[in-house]
């Protein structure tokens, strides 16, 4: 699982300007064809630093996401959440895993990307700086947010850069189990026990807000993108994912009779499009620089996982081991 | 019945406790790549035991849920090693390298029982269990020859760990009854190979084993003894189904 | 010194300090360098390359690849390769053969003769596959050797050349790891089935229960 709203730079045109135009073009056609770019294909400067942001941004929310679902792992009810729960949030180790390998391909080192992450220069999605109160909440965050990232995955998959492409189909073939378990935990507290019940409702009462600011700032105020389109880099708009992503769901969570607390919340029938509130953006932005419920918690974690595992990593250094960038 | 029983509830209480705890690693591992294998082996852990709760149900116990979830701490038949807390990586590395050679060579005894649906059981985990001891002796032999700090750290983890450890084999009330039936050769012939599978990786290792005849073993839990960590271990397994014990989950 | 206490029980007994200091300077190797993975879904298939994992050694990172890279769906074997030790092909352009712009006119090293592993690339976006091998004293030689055996065998945007004795294999005994993935249900999404429930609930809404 991941979350979308990357936070992109907006692009300066004039960086481009200092590449050389035939090997610019030459790179641009084979991205229309739908060719693949490999690592060590030519790339233009900025190509190569908005990919190393996107795909460390997308580590970072899996290593980090881990923590709000691993909230839960000691307690989930019965063999079977308890073991399912346990794989799910492998999982997101795993991806963090496989997504650290693929922008390592582009020249920047794990640890030099685990350094941003602890120190707040590299973000995660914003989602996960919020926290898990209940089992419902992990419920909840198991279904919609893996739903959401799933979206945002199954776009990103057909994007230009190999490695990153194949990263994300190994993803995608994991996840199809954690919307399955979400849905069914959400499902059997939404038809179960007055308590379950209320549980979830609370639950989702209190995601929506943070589910509709997943997807990224709306179109209309975000940096300005066109290149990395064309690139594909960025496959879709923030508002196209979340009207995807509402589309999918909102009838479905609906059907368990569970409220949303959005009086806008609707299909438009004219447009077919969903209309909706427009969410709080400057809640978005100030949580997203630090000011979150638990944005200090989640990087403490992180940090104090590295600290009590540096004797380990100490004692497993061979000085004659050479680094060279990983190739695929 | 009582002595299969016996046995059956002390292996898979083990596995559930130990698979419990190892769990507690996911996400903050001291590697992404180690993170990840420690939570599968817990998973497998978990697997196991509901291998062998699903044979005591079938033997006329509980569900392996209600087994697993609402039993107090009393009525556990794990050893103690297993329920202790996850401590630093060197404590969780040593119980798992400890625990894993008991279990493999438990399982490889077992696929020799006269209880066929535990012969079946055990032949079916061998593969999962091979990899788990590969796993901590790779662990083991790195860290035990690596940094003075590694060393000095598994030492003293390992001198901790072990009068845990030997409490794996405190003798069954049923011992005569499981040997002479054939269902499990016993503690005591287990407890002579794990000693010689241990000493045979930790001999290639900067690590002391200790003197086993002048250790005492801190036994117990096999009948209810318990450390203070059991029962806020199980409060915090059940919590949630302790919200609504009715309820579906 | 008071600790962080968390949502999550198991965090708040790590006894982190509530308040931390969020520098890291953490140094080039620490996570370890890389090895390449390479994985065989079943007995007779091709090795596909899947990604890499960071360990110190071959007998950890083949561990470590085996959780990493064989946690789903079916596997029978295991290689693993030091990153460092690939010698790696440029990349033709598509519908170009790479070893047909290759240059192989020149005097090779000497030396004795060892197995080479061949890797081709067939196009971009794809998995690098096992070939097979071909001896050669250099990796050099190889190449021009896998441009004799292989260079006809298809499309190839890219090759990868390796020392065989530098790849670490699982061996025959080892596919017994895999006896029970497939039967480890709960991460399979086909099992968890919702569509009984939610049709009961809606049922029970209707008739006004």
């Amino acid at each position: 699982m991941y979350g979308g709203g990357n936070i992109f730079e907006p692009t300066k045109l004039e960086e481009l300007n200092a590449e050389d135009p035939i090997k610019l073009a030459a790179f641009e056609a084979r991205i229309l064809q739908g060719e693949k770019i490999e690592p060590n294909d030519w790339m233009p400067q900025m190509y190569r630093k908005q990919l190393i942001r996107m795909i460390e941004q997308h580590a970072h929310s899996e290593i980090i996401g881990a923590l709000p679902e691993g909230t839960w792992i000691t307690r989930a009810p019965g063999f079977r959440r308890k073991m399912a729960q346990m794989a799910k949030v492998q999982d997101e180790v795993g991806h963090g895993q496989l997504l650290y390998s693929a922008a390592e391909t582009l020249g920047k080192t794990r640890e030099e990307m685990i350094n941003d992450l602890i120190n707040g220069k590299s973000k995660y999605s914003n989602i996960f700086n919020y926290p898990a109160f209940t089992w419902a909440d992990s419920a909840i965050i198991s279904w919609l947010v893996d739903a959401g990232a799933i979206v945002n995955q199954m776009a990103n998959a057909k994007g230009s850069y190999g490695p990153y492409s194949r990263a994300l189909d190994r993803i995608c073939a994991e996840e199809s189990f954690h919307l399955k378990y979400g849905h069914d935990s959400v499902v059997h507290l939404a038809t179960g026990s007055p308590k379950q019940r209320q549980m979830v409702q609370e639950a989702i009462t209190r995601w929506w807000p943070p589910l509709m600011h997943f997807f990224g700032p709306s179109d209309k105020i975000s940096a300005h993108t066109e290149i990395l389109m064309r690139w594909k880099v960025k496959m879709a708009s923030n508002d196209d994912m979340r009207q995807q992503f509402l589309d999918m769901y909102v009838p479905k969570i609906w059907e368990l009779g569970m409220v949303l607390p959005d009086p806008l919340l609707c299909k438009n029938e004219e447009t077919g499009k969903w209309d909706y509130t427009e969410p709080d953006w400057e809640e978005f932005k100030r949580v997203i620089n630090g000011d979150g419920p638990c944005n200090k918690e989640r990087l403490a974690v992180r940090k104090m996982a590295e600290e009590n595992g540096a004797w380990v990593r100490r004692a497993l250094q061979k000085p004659e081991a050479k680094y060279v960038t990983p190739l695929a | 019945m009582q002595a299969l029983k016996d046995l059956l509830y002390k292996m898979a209480d083990d596995l559930l406790i130990l698979g419990h705890r190892n769990s507690e690693w996911t996400g903050i591992g001291p590697l992404l790549e180690e993170d990840i294998a420690f939570s599968s082996m817990a998973q497998d852990k978990l697997g196991q035991s509901l291998a062998l709760y699903q044979l005591l149900t079938n033997l006329g116990e509980s569900d392996p849920d209600t087994l697993a979830f609402s039993r107090t701490a009393t009525l556990f038949h794990n050893c103690t090693l297993v329920e202790l807390p996850i401590g630093e990586y060197d404590f969780s590395l040593a119980r798992h390298f400890l625990f894993d050679h008991s279990e493999l060579l438990r399982y490889e005894m077992l696929s020799n029982s006269s209880y066929e649906p535990l012969a079946l059981v055990a032949g079916k985990f061998h593969g999962e269990i091979r990899y788990h001891t590969l796993h901590a002796n790779t662990w083991v032999k790195q860290l035990g020859n690596a940094t003075e700090e590694s060393i000095s750290r598994m030492q003293a983890a390992f001198d901790f760990a072990f009068p845990y450890a030997l409490a794996i084999f405190e003798p069954s009330k049923f011992e005569n009854e499981l040997i002479a039936e054939g269902i499990f050769e016993g503690e005591e012939k287990l407890k002579e190979k794990w000693i010689a599978s241990v000493s045979a990786v930790l001999n290639q290792t900067a690590i002391k084993m200790p003197d086993l005849s002048k250790i005492q073993s801190l036994s117990g839990g096999r009948y209810g003894i318990h450390t203070e960590h059991l029962q806020p271990l199980l409060d915090e397994m059940s919590e949630v189904v302790a919200i609504d014990p009715a309820a579906e989950w | 010194m008071s600790h962080l206490v968390s949502l999550d029980p198991r965090i708040s007994r790590l006894g982190i300090p509530a308040e931390i200091d969020l520098n890291s300077d953490k140094t080039l190797s620490d996570q370890l360098s890389t090895f390449e993975v390479f994985h065989q879904k079943k007995e007779g298939a091709v090795y596909q390359h899947v990604g890499p994992v960071h360990a110190n050694t071959p007998d950890l990172a083949f561990l470590f690849a085996k959780e990493q890279y064989s946690r789903r769906f079916t596997c029978t074997g295991i290689w693993v390769v030091p990153t460092s030790s690939i010698s790696v092909t440029p990349n033709a352009e598509p519908g170009v053969n790479i070893y047909s712009i290759l240059n192989f006119d020149h005097k090779f090293e000497e030396g004795t003769p060892v197995l080479f592993t061949v890797f081709h690339q067939k196009k971009r976006g794809a998995h690098h596959e096992c070939m097979g091998e071909v001896t050669a004293a250099s990796s050099d030689e190889a190449l021009y050797h896998a441009s004799l055996k292989y260079g006809e065998s298809g499309p190839v945007v890219n090759v990868w050349i390796i020392p065989s004795e530098k790849i670490t294999k699982s061996s025959a005994e080892d596919v017994e790891f895999w006896n029970t993935l497939s039967e480890k249900k709960y991460r399979d999404a086909s099992v968890w089935r919702v569509m009984d429930k939610i049709t009961k609930f809606k049922e029970e809404q209707k008739s006004g229960n």
